[in-house]
């Protein structure tokens, strides 16, 4: 999926987080938004995946408008998938429930917990497994109706090196199967892995870097 | 329903607060209508015993102010159709300890309707108590009502709460206790087609009289109105403190559980499955808070109606109408109370959800 950000805004009260941005994500590519905190990272992530409407500007999908797009809810989980800084698995549901909450087909569940290494933690809730576990869970339920566009905003930002380096080697093995992934990260190591760089700074697009 | 149950389990002690609040709330509403609807049960019943046809004052709102000539009963008796007829006067007055008691002072020919549990039935200067005043007054021999002492000549029981909690005297007795000839007529009909004509014939006889089938003296009796729309008026008050108490309830716990929502619109759940969830999970805190007043309510009413304070007086009926009804209402309450917190909670962008809900 396409994807074409023109002219986009966004405040937060009176505070301007986004000033102006423009960009387009091709279909299938791997993209890292890096920057400060602050730089309008997660703002950006959040509007371009569909979570957040902008106070201005557009963003059209395959051409189509956000107002075009029909029942917006039925757009993400076919197309979106999002992976938080803090994994945000519910509580109260094991791994496996997690993953299955949204699935379009159940049965895609347990071979894809099998691929990221979880199967056998799929019984367990949030806080019985480490970090780096509840983030491919978390993973796991932004891939699991394999979507044209995985979002993901500070992935590794509470990993340890190696679990964040497992993270990011994931990325690249569905990358290369064909799913994109916009990943915003402070982290520089980001950059080996992407396709294109783009670098905020104070809400604006700084530079785009192309590998 | 297991995801239901499970958020139920996570968030305990919000999920006991609105059991707690809608267990009350429907004890309530349970309680308020079976006593109220005890109440106008009892003294229907007491007037159907042998009375298709009753004969009152006209125009009096209470039967305890009625006042006709008992002289009149031997113009009904021969009317055709007409099996029997029976005076009686209905009132009340302290029996020491008790500071109110129902007296009914009642023609000879209306004792057989007593079921004598002991003695006989009372002559003049006599009465017969109903078993519940009779072990309340710990099985007296005589009684002291109004400055007059009379002895007891008979117990009897009566399935009816104000009769079993209540004196019954012959009617020159009782005439001369309250001042009047007789309060209401009972008439038992031979011919029940004859109901309508015998009416018109009784209401004939002159301008102080009217009579009405009993069917439709219940159904406009005002006392019974007034009853019904206070019970009707209690009732709702205390289903929208349901709802208020949920609306509150449930708004934290949207408040508490933003972020899960956030992620669920964030993963694709539409507004509808959220707010669906939130449904089913009230509606199961609804069903056991049900279960859990009905059973309150059973127990109350039965401490109620063997508590010596309310002498038998308030005898509470809960019927299968009843339970439905209070289920709908239950269910209802339940509903409307969490839809409104619910659709606020599935109107926000998924990102804000999650960002003011914290992890």
């Amino acid at each position: 999926m396409r994807i074409e950000a023109h002219a986009l805004e966004h405040f937060y009260g009176h505070e301007k987080v986004l000033n102006g941005v423009d960009l387009v994500i091709e279909p299938g590519s791997f993209t890292a938004i890096i920057g400060e905190s602050g730089s309008g990272k997660t703002t950006l992530l959040s509007i371009l995946s569909t979570l957040l409407q902008p106070s201005r500007g557009s963003v059209r999908y395959d051409g189509k408008t956000f107002g075009e797009l029909g029942n917006i809810d039925r757009f993400r989980r076919h197309n979106i998938g999002f992976v938080f800084q803090f994994h945000y698995l519910i509580s109260y549901l094991t791994l496996r429930e997690n993953v299955a909450l949204a699935a379009l087909d159940q049965t895609l569940v347990d071979p894809l917990l099998e691929a990221l290494g979880i199967a056998r933690l799929e019984g367990r809730y949030s806080d019985e497994v480490s970090g780096g576990e509840r983030q491919r869970a978390a993973i796991a339920r932004a891939l699991i109706n394999r979507p044209s566009v995985v979002f993901a905003d500070e992935p590794t930002g509470n990993l340890d090196t190696k679990n964040a380096l497992g993270v990011y080697e994931l990325f690249k093995r569905f990358s290369i199967e064909g799913t994109g992934f916009v990943v915003a990260s402070h982290d520089k190591k980001i950059a080996d892995y992407a396709d294109i760089i783009i670098e905020m700074e104070d809400g604006v697009v700084k530079q785009i870097h192309q590998r | 329903m297991i995801t239901p149950l499970k958020a139920l389990r996570k968030n305990r002690f919000k999920t006991a607060l609105i059991f707690i609040s809608m267990s009350v709330s429907i004890a309530a509403i349970f309680l308020i209508s079976a006593i109220s609807g005890g109440v106008v049960s009892m003294y229907s019943s007491m007037l159907k015993t042998d009375g298709d046809v009753i004969v009152t004052q006209k125009g009096i709102a209470d039967t305890f102010f009625s006042d006709i000539n008992r002289s009149l009963v031997s113009s009904i008796a021969p009317m055709e159709g007409v099996k029997e007829v029976s005076a009686l006067i209905l009132g009340a007055a302290p029996v020491e300890p008790l500071p109110i008691v129902g007296i009914y002072g009642v023609s000879e020919n209306r004792f057989k309707s007593y079921t004598l549990k002991e003695g006989s039935y009372p002559s003049a200067g006599e009465v017969m108590l109903g078993s519940k005043i009779y072990e309340t007054l710990k099985r007296p021999e005589t009684i002291l009502l109004s400055k007059q002492t009379f002895k007891v000549s008979g117990v009897f029981k009566s399935r009816i709460g104000f009769e079993d909690g209540g004196v019954v005297m012959n009617l020159s007795d009782a005439g001369e206790l309250f001042h009047k000839s007789a309060s209401i007529f009972l008439v038992s009909l031979s011919d029940l087609s004859r109901s309508d004509a015998l009416v018109a014939e009784i209401n004939a006889l002159g301008n102080d009289l009217e009579a009405k089938t009993t069917d439709s003296f219940i159904d406009s009796y005002n006392q019974f109105k007034i009853i019904q729309t206070s019970s009707d008026v209690i009732g709702a008050m205390a289903f929208l403190m349901g709802i208020l108490g949920i609306v509150s309830m449930m708004s934290m716990v949207v408040n508490d559980r933003k972020a899960e929502f956030g992620i669920m619109r964030s993963v694709g759940l539409s507004s509808g499955v959220i707010i669906g969830r939130l449904l089913s999970e009230t509606l199961l805190i609804a069903i056991a808070a049900y279960a859990v007043a009905l059973g309150a309510s059973l127990g109350i009413l039965e401490l109620i109606e063997h508590a010596d304070k309310f002498q038998g007086y308030i005898n509470g009926e809960i019927t299968a109408a009843l339970m439905f009804n209070v289920f709908a209402v239950s269910v209802t309450m339940a509903l409307v109370g969490t839809f409104l917190p619910a659709l606020y909670a599935s109107r926000i962008d998924p990102m804000s959800l999650i960002q003011r809900g914290g992890a």
